[in-house]
């Protein structure tokens, strides 16, 4: 079955489809390295986002007008991040909480558990889409559907706006302060609790963002989140929790391994390559490609 | 302490999000039936809800008049089997030991159906397969194991005579790699051997959460095949309809797609482009003729979701609606009196026709298929009931 | 008495931990451009005292005044937006920022302008410069030596647009000398320069006989003595106090 062409068809879907994974694992790992905190209802925000990406497209903007509709839907989500983190992580850093890291699981779980019961009982048994007018593209020789390829570009826009605003702003300054030290960045006057609000919008922005690209992609379900959340994860293990280059370069390993592998060795394991590439970098460095092995305090 | 009081009012919102859809008890004390269905992924939501508006309706229908045994009500007991195995055995677990439910129904994926059915070896309260084919549900020959859908065995006869009636040489099947799918490309190939016929078949596999075929379809655009199978069941089959008309596979080859999906009111709306031409295979003819009890829940499901119901629903309804028959019959709510009655008794569904469960032999044990069609669409937005008929089993 | 009103004053300051009290009553007042000792032996209560100043701690009691106005219960990045700055013992750089970034990170107190920012910049230049790190700017913190950490978190309280009040937390323990003499040599020229007041919590007798005139003695959470280094070395109670657990 091997030819050269299928290689790099192989090859081109796998990156493609990398980066926008990427994508969803920058919002993770961004609320992490900020936060201090793992949010489990990531998947819920990318639901957010794709049924915020359908409902503007269908009813008001149209499939043309796509991108302004993604970027209205990542806001949206940074807005409901925002509304959201001083009722419930707040309390994690003012509540007095001991175990800070049970607080943060049973409440985003509670969220996800909350958010997507109440999108099922609201959107009824129907999946949905907001629909692409995009023409089909060649990539090489692989032909990719005009929604997906865009929502490839879209991603590495968004990758290269988010990598610009964190090293070159004066917001970016403070949150990359934060991450490093909490303590050190309120004694240099960082209201590090307000930033937590910002962050936190930032990184379920950037899941809601990923929700409204692949909103045409994949179907837009009360539950469309849960395997890009796993794919996220999985790219933080492998490019180390708090990188940002780490989760753009695991994300394409991730994408071309699947790829590859689902083509050449059999297309009944796709998902089971990420995970061996996964238990092959913790086997050999165990905090991810780019993770540090132990964070200054 | 506001903070647990925070927390305390999200767990009350929480609950009162998830926990709708459990009916209210009433005076008399309710008989339960068990409806373990896929309500997320991995499973196929769509096709549970659908399957659970049906069963809600029964309960409608039988408590409307008055209940059964002589005013105890119907009442469900939902449970998410999320299309998984272990989900499945929970949720059985759950509605059988927990709400004492008399019967379990509603399953539509094999792999849960076939999980339950073990379960239920011991627990002895019985299970009615609604929309699940693979054949060990039955073949087993378990006492507690039925079921009211189309078997592999019928389902593959049907689309290798509609492959050798249309000349269909070369064929790609794409199938997921649970019991359902495996079970189809096993079955289709032996099939292929024991009639040997003249196909040359390509199988190829995928994991049931994966958010991209490409690697498949290229390997189905290389083998040039005269049909792709589409073998995936929920989210993956509508990615591998989009799939495959992006690598122009289709509609130059054309695809079947494995079950009643299309026949869905949202198909259009997500494939407005790429579902013409497509070929599927269905249980209901619109021009088929309905019991009492179909008509009435016909009109009852238009009139509460303003669209005509699908073969999910009326399975749902109709896999409910013998139970009730059977309590009725039996006049015990002890499964195995229900089981005795399920496997004498002749009990009206949404189809014209009385359904029996015969103590037949192989897969045929215990079963009840629907007729199997096979619909092509001929153009953009065309409704089902108006799609050609390609094939129609026994014709 | 000094003649200069007090900047920095704390009344009757107490915290409590359990059954421990940690500071008892403190009645601290330093005047505008002082150089402040604190000394006291390990569990006096010195670092809980910068603490319960700069708001990382809340006080059981008591009160602390900067310039006249009260910093109970402000959080710590407002008490340091209105001057009261702070160093840590243990150094709280960051390590994966440029030392420019380091530099740069307390201007985000600046709620203000433009302007505000493009001059820390600069002076960030300078103190690179000044400290010999100039050649390093871009480099990540965690690069540097322990001394060298030592030299660039004093520095980034500098930075600090509205810094009034400087709070050092042992600041000498385990530098070298050249890298000791640096540090004085910071310190004395921004007081001279800016009118800075300082405090600096320290065990080296050497260092803040050169820098303070007036040293605070904190023993058992309480202040037992108050004047020049001199004069308090002459005082046997404070001097058995002091060495009191280890020679008894």
């Amino acid at each position: 079955m091997w030819s050269l062409e299928l290689f790099t068809q192989a090859l081109i879907a796998g990156v493609v489809i990398g980066v926008i994974y990427a994508l969803m694992a920058l919002g993770i790992t961004f609320i992490y390295s900020i936060v201090k905190m793992i949010n489990w209802s990531m998947g819920e925000f990318y639901m957010l986002g794709s049924y915020a990406q359908y409902l503007i497209v269908a009813y008001w903007l149209g499939p043309d007008l796509w991108y302004v509709a993604a970027i209205l839907s990542a806001a949206t989500v940074f807005f409901v991040g925002w509304l959201i983190e001083p009722i419930l992580i707040k309390p994690m850093f003012t509540g007095g909480i001991e175990r800070r890291d049970d607080y943060a699981t049973v409440v985003t779980i509670a969220l996800l558990l909350l958010l997507r019961n109440l999108a099922t009982a609201i959107s009824g048994p129907y999946q949905r889409t907001p629909g692409s007018n995009l023409p089909g593209v060649m990539l090489g020789p692989l032909p990719e559907s005009g929604a997906r390829f865009a929502a490839f570009l879209a991603a590495l826009a968004a990758i290269a706006l988010f990598t610009f605003l964190l090293k070159r702003t004066w917001l970016g300054l403070a949150l990359r302060a934060t991450s490093q030290s909490r303590v050190g960045a309120q004694t240099a006057g960082v209201d590090v609790l307000s930033l937590d609000k910002i962050a936190f919008g930032i990184g379920v922005g950037l899941a809601g963002l990923a929700g409204a690209l692949l909103a045409p992609v994949f179907m837009v379900y009360p539950t469309d989140g849960v395997v890009t959340t796993t794919k996220g994860f999985e790219i933080i293990v492998i490019g180390g929790l708090g990188s940002v280059p780490g989760a753009l370069i695991a994300g394409v390993a991730l994408g071309v391994a699947e790829s590859l592998g689902a083509t050449f060795i059999a297309s009944a394991y796709q998902n089971a390559y990420g995970f061996v590439l996964l238990l092959l970098v913790l086997a050999l460095r165990p905090s991810g490609l780019f993770g540090e092995r132990l964070r200054q305090a | 302490m506001h903070r647990i009081c925070r927390v305390a009012a999200f767990a009350a919102i929480f609950l009162l999000a998830g926990g709708f859809g459990f009916v209210p008890a009433h005076a008399q004390e309710p008989v339960t039936i068990g409806l373990v269905v896929p309500l997320s992924p991995p499973g196929d939501p769509t096709a549970g809800q659908l399957i659970r508006r049906g069963a809600e309706l029964a309960l409608d229908y039988y408590n409307g008049k008055g209940g059964v045994l002589g005013g105890r009500k119907l009442q469900l007991s939902v449970q998410d089997s999320q299309g998984r195995p272990e989900g499945g055995v929970a949720a059985y677990r759950r509605v059988v030991g927990e709400d004492k439910a008399v019967a379990v129904t509603g399953f539509f994926h094999s792999s849960v159906n076939i999980a339950a059915n073990e379960v239920a070896k011991s627990m002895g309260v019985p299970t009615i397969g609604t929309q699940t084919s693979a054949a060990d549900i039955t073949a087993k020959h378990y006492e507690v194991a039925f079921r009211t859908h189309l078997i592999d065995p019928l389902r593959v006869a049907a689309w290798l005579e509609f492959m050798q009636k249309k000349g269909f040489k070369r064929v790609s099947m794409v199938a997921e790699t649970s019991d359902y799918g495996v079970g189809l490309i096993t079955e289709t190939d032996r099939q292929i051997k024991e009639k040997k016929l003249p196909i040359e078949l390509q199988t190829l596999t995928f994991d049931r959460t994966s958010t991209d075929l490409t690697p498949q379809l290229l390997q189905v655009k290389a083998f040039k095949p005269d049909l792709l199978v589409n073998v995936g069941v929920g989210a993956p089959m509508d990615l591998m309809i989009e799939q495959a008309a992006t690598l122009a596979i289709t509609p130059a080859v054309p695809m079947l797609v494995s079950y009643d999906a299309p026949i869905r009111p949202q198909f259009w709306q997500l494939h407005p482009n790429t579902g013409d031409k497509l070929y599927f295979i269905a249980y209901y003819s619109p021009k088929q003729t309905l019991s009492e009890i179909g008509t009435w829940f016909t009109k009852a499901y238009e009139e509460k979701y303003k669209e005509s119901p699908v073969y999910s629903s009326l399975n749902g309804f109709g896999d409910v609606a013998i139970v009730a028959q059977a309590v009725e019959q039996a006049k015990s709510t002890d499964p195995k009196a229900i089981i005795q009655s399920l496997e004498n008794g002749k009990f009206a569904f949404w189809s014209s026709g009385d359904v029996t469960f015969p103590n037949a032999d192989g897969v045929f044990w215990h079963n009840f298929s629907p007729p199997v069609l096979i619909l092509q669409f001929q153009r953009p937005g065309q409704d089902w009931k108006e799609a050609e008929v390609a094939y129609e089993s026994g014709k | 008495m000094n003649g200069a009103a007090p900047i920095l004053e704390t009344r009757g300051l107490s915290k409590r931990f359990g059954g421990f009290l940690a500071n008892d009553a403190i009645d601290l007042s330093i005047s505008a451009g002082e150089i402040r000792g604190i000394i006291g032996p390990n569990g006096a209560g010195k670092s809980t005292l910068i603490n319960l100043m700069t708001g990382v701690l809340q006080p059981n009691s008591g009160d602390v005044l900067l310039a006249g106005e009260s910093l109970v219960g402000r959080k710590p990045h407002e008490i340091a937006r209105k001057g009261l700055v702070r160093s840590f013992q243990v150094s709280r750089i960051f390590g994966n920022l440029s030392l420019l970034d380091n530099l740069r990170a307390p201007l985000l107190a600046a709620v203000s302008t433009r302007d505000v920012r493009a001059e820390g910049v600069a002076k960030a230049h300078r103190l690179l410069e000044r400290l010999g790190l100039a050649r390093l700017a871009d480099a990540p913190a965690k690069t540097l030596s322990g001394g060298q950490r030592v030299l660039l978190q004093a520095a980034a309280g500098f930075m600090m647009p509205s810094l009034s009040c400087y709070l050092l937390d042992e600041p000498f323990a385990g530098v070298n000398p050249v890298i000791k003499d640096q540090l004085i040599e910071l310190i004395e020229e921004e007081s001279r320069a800016r009118g800075l007041t300082f405090v600096i919590v320290s065990h080296e007798m050497a260092v803040m006989r050169r820098l303070c005139r007036k040293v605070t003695v904190l023993i058992q959470g309480r202040i037992v003595a108050e004047g020049s280094l001199d004069e308090i070395a002459s005082r046997a109670d404070v001097i058995a106090a002091y060495l009191g657990r280890s020679f008894a």
